[in-house]
């Protein structure tokens, strides 16, 4: 999901001819000039044949654009044949220029998938390459069950990169100067009874950045996560409906839980991660003591607190039980930052995917953007203990549930962040938002 | 169609035979009788295509082409990617689905109050200032580019500024020592909004009626000076009435600025808040309903929506205020 923040764009246009024929080649789409040339960087490229690729990440920052050109050149020296063009999009902006990318029959040879409905999108499109069969044998006993978020019908088609557990990162400082045992918030009772403590203390105890409603949208779907059983969180997507109580209990937990005002004043209105008057730069600035967010904000309050380190006290604790809730009270909601090869990328794409979810790519990729890694060997390298603790309860999960957005696809899924903004800014009840909910299907 | 434009159409046709005449009637080429009018014609109609073919055609390719395009998504459930079919044909139901949505009205009915605010606060106050301004004073020139400044500076740039100091912990509220929520309060935003939008904007309604103003002869207002007519006299009886065609071109340029309105919005509230925020606007909820859901057939039939409404707009105010009486400003008005 969301993670990084600078706008560093660099453009890198298809240079060569052999990238021009495998990144501009024809395409059945709507738009699609039908009469160009069919690509030579196709699947059936040998070894030998000169292949160029087009890489699109959302890396921002110091450290992202670094740890990419390393991997490419490392694989480049390893590969005599293969030359990967990196463009570096905003994370915010890498949708919909993918989206305009794949419209114009462009779509870069690899490039961030983000899953769910968005990868199922993208399959029923013909846009993504099935890597079911190309993944070396290694690597895929090495992710193990980490696949599952990049399945479809059995079908892999990514390689996952880190994995994002969600709960709360809090500043230890700020817990320790309200009084606030983080071990002790285990159900909402605990939690109200800490946010008190710190609102006393005179800072803002759960900072929100409602602007970009995606934030403010996790707060239902960890609420959803334990109201709702496993079978119709995790079946929501084949049922298409939000029929089940346990959604509108969700909305109604949410909305009991805004009423005692927890969140940073003016939460509506503030960014995500843009800035310290955001709410991850806020917790990176001691304004806020704690954030619900996944497992990327270590590496997001690390570029925002002001020596641009991570922040030495962050700890983490998952989200708390809910009484009365038919979900499994340990489960955890997480998603996956993981790359694809576009179906006319060269052979040689699925070798670079393999490439990055090897070990060393992977403790790389860890290091960099402090994540904790998909390939269970890579682990190692995961030092930050607020990223320990998240690793730990991810691996004490029964089951994992991605974000709904995510899984519904963009459409719906902003309907759903939509409709969650519109009841925590009170302009619409539980029932209200959950109507505007199911009217997106 | 009025005198004044026919003779406009004409004028080039009198002057393109005068040169002809001159210089191809000599004696290097006699033309026949017959061959003079058709080289004329030919002549004219290449000029007609050198000089209009670009414009046309920039016109045609990222005009015309883009609304037929837009049509033509408009019935599918496209996502920006992938074939248009059978399977994804949709008819009318994006537009249903626009029609049908209370937040879409909302919206429309943002950009109406916005455009009536627009008019009603910035109208008299940038009259005022002009009229002032078209005085010989001290300073006048400094007085001008400042108030123009705002104008210049980039929306986004603007947007960013005001986010960040007129969000609950703001620099604004600090200062007042308040507790407002400039933003995200439904009751006020609609009013910080229309603040920022007659900061932006009043400098370029002074710059215009300025203009306007100095287009007015001297005389006029000496004249009535010396039959004893006081400043405010001279400023309501002589200089309002002759500024008319300019404060009716700067309606028409504020009203079409108020239906489009999208970018301070989007800078400042995003994606999602805006109708939260009772902020939204058309082009906004086109933004965040189409490509930003990811749903461009939809997003294209909103535009569609959109480009209609915002037709009917312009050309109702073209027929019954602009066009009334563009001339008769200077001179004396003939039919009216």
């Amino acid at each position: 999901m969301n993670r990084m923040a600078k706008v560093s764009v660099v453009a890198v246009a298809c240079a060569a001819s052999l990238a021009l024929a495998s990144c501009g080649s024809s395409n059945p789409g709507s738009t699609g000039s039908g009469a160009a040339a069919p690509t030579t960087g196709g699947a059936a490229t040998s070894s030998g044949e000169q292949v160029t690729m087009e890489l699109w990440h959302n890396g921002t920052g110091e450290k992202g654009p670094a740890v990419f050109e390393k991997a490419v050149s490392d694989f480049e020296a390893a590969h005599s044949n293969v030359k990967i063009n990196i463009t570096i999009v905003q994370n915010e902006d890498f949708d919909g220029k993918l989206q305009t990318a794949m419209a114009g029959g462009t779509t870069p040879d690899i490039f961030l998938q983000r899953g769910g409905g968005k990868l199922n999108d993208q399959v029923k499109a013909d846009q993504v390459m099935d890597i079911t069969s190309l993944i070396d044998p290694q690597v895929k006993s090495e992710i193990g069950g980490n696949w599952a978020l990049e399945t479809l019908d059995s079908k892999i088609y990514a390689v996952p990169m880190s994995l994002q557990p969600e709960g709360f990162w809090y500043s230890g400082n700020l817990f320790k100067d309200a009084g606030v045992d983080a071990k002790s918030i285990t159900d909402m009772t605990s939690l109200s009874a800490a946010v008190d403590k710190l609102k006393a203390s005179s800072k803002s105890a759960i900072s929100l950045g409602g602007k970009d409603a995606w934030p403010a949208a996790h707060w239902f779907y960890q609420f959803a996560l334990r109201q709702c059983s496993k079978d119709v969180i995790q079946g929501l997507v084949g049922a298409q409906n939000f029929d089940d109580p346990c959604w509108l209990a969700a909305l109604q937990s949410l909305a009991d839980f805004a009423k005692t005002e927890p969140f940073n004043s003016g939460f509506l209105t503030t960014a995500a991660q843009q800035g310290a008057g955001s709410s991850a730069g806020m917790v990176a600035n001691y304004q806020a003591a704690m954030e619900l967010m996944g497992a990327w904000e270590v590496g997001v309050i690390g570029g925002l607190t002001p020596d641009k380190k991570n922040l030495p006290d962050l700890g983490f604790f998952p989200f708390p039980k809910v009484d009365g809730g038919k979900g499994d009270q340990a489960a955890m909601m997480a998603g996956a930052d993981a790359y694809s090869c576009s179906i006319k990328a060269p052979k040689e794409c699925a070798d670079f995917l393999n490439f990055l979810g090897a070990k060393a790519q992977q403790e790389g990729f860890s290091e960099a953007f402090s994540q904790i890694p998909a390939n269970s060997t890579a682990s190692g390298k995961v030092t930050d203990p607020a990223l320990k603790a998240a690793a730990d309860a991810l691996a004490k999960s029964p089951y994992t549930v991605l974000w709904i957005d995510s899984a519904l696809g963009q459409d719906t899924g902003n309907a759903v962040n939509a409709a969650v903004v519109a009841l925590l800014a009170g302009s619409a009840d539980p029932a209200a938002a959950l109507a505007q909910m199911q009217k997106a299907f | 169609m009025s005198e004044t434009s026919s003779a406009a159409t004409a004028a080039p046709e009198v002057e393109l035979d005068w040169s002809i005449e001159s210089e191809g009637g000599s004696v290097v080429l006699p033309p026949s009788a017959y061959v003079r009018p058709r080289r004329n014609h030919v002549r004219r109609n290449l000029e007609i295509i050198i000089l209009a073919g670009p414009a046309i055609l920039l016109f045609l390719m990222f005009v015309i082409a883009p609304v037929i395009v837009a049509l033509y998504y408009s019935f599918y459930k496209w996502k920006g990617f992938g074939p248009t079919n059978a399977d994804n044909f949709v008819g009318l139901d994006n537009y249903k689905w626009t029609l049908t949505n209370p937040e879409f009205w909302g919206a429309v009915g943002h950009n109406g109050i916005i455009m009536v605010l627009s008019l009603v606060m910035q109208g008299p106050l940038a009259i005022l200032v002009a009229l002032l301004l078209n005085q010989k004073m001290r300073g006048r020139s400094l007085i001008r580019v400042l108030i123009f400044v705002p104008y210049v500076i980039s929306e986004a740039i603007v947007g960013i500024g005001m986010f960040l100091m007129l969000q609950d912990e703001g620099a604004l509220n600090k200062l007042l020592g308040l507790h407002v929520g400039w933003l995200s309060n439904p009751k006020v935003a609609m009013w910080t909004l229309m603040f920022i939008l007659t900061w932006k904007y009043l400098g370029f309604a002074i710059i215009l009626m300025l203009a306007g103003l100095q287009g007015i002869p001297e005389e006029l207002s000496e004249a009535a000076a010396v039959d004893g007519a006081t400043f405010w006299q001279i400023q309501w009886h002589i200089m309002l009435p002759l500024l008319k065609p300019t404060i009716k071109v700067w309606g028409f340029l504020s009203i079409i600025g108020a239906m489009q309105l999208f970018d301070l919005v989007y800078v400042i509230w995003g994606q999602y808040i805006a109708t939260t925020a009772g902020v939204s606007t058309m082009a906004w909820f086109m933004a965040a309903n189409g490509r930003l859901s990811g749903q461009l057939g939809r997003g294209s039939a909103i535009a569609i929506i959109v480009f209609i409404l915002s037709l009917v707009v312009a050309m109702i105010y073209q027929r019954w205020v602009l066009n009334r009486d563009t001339e008769g400003a200077l001179t004396e008005k003939e039919e009216d």
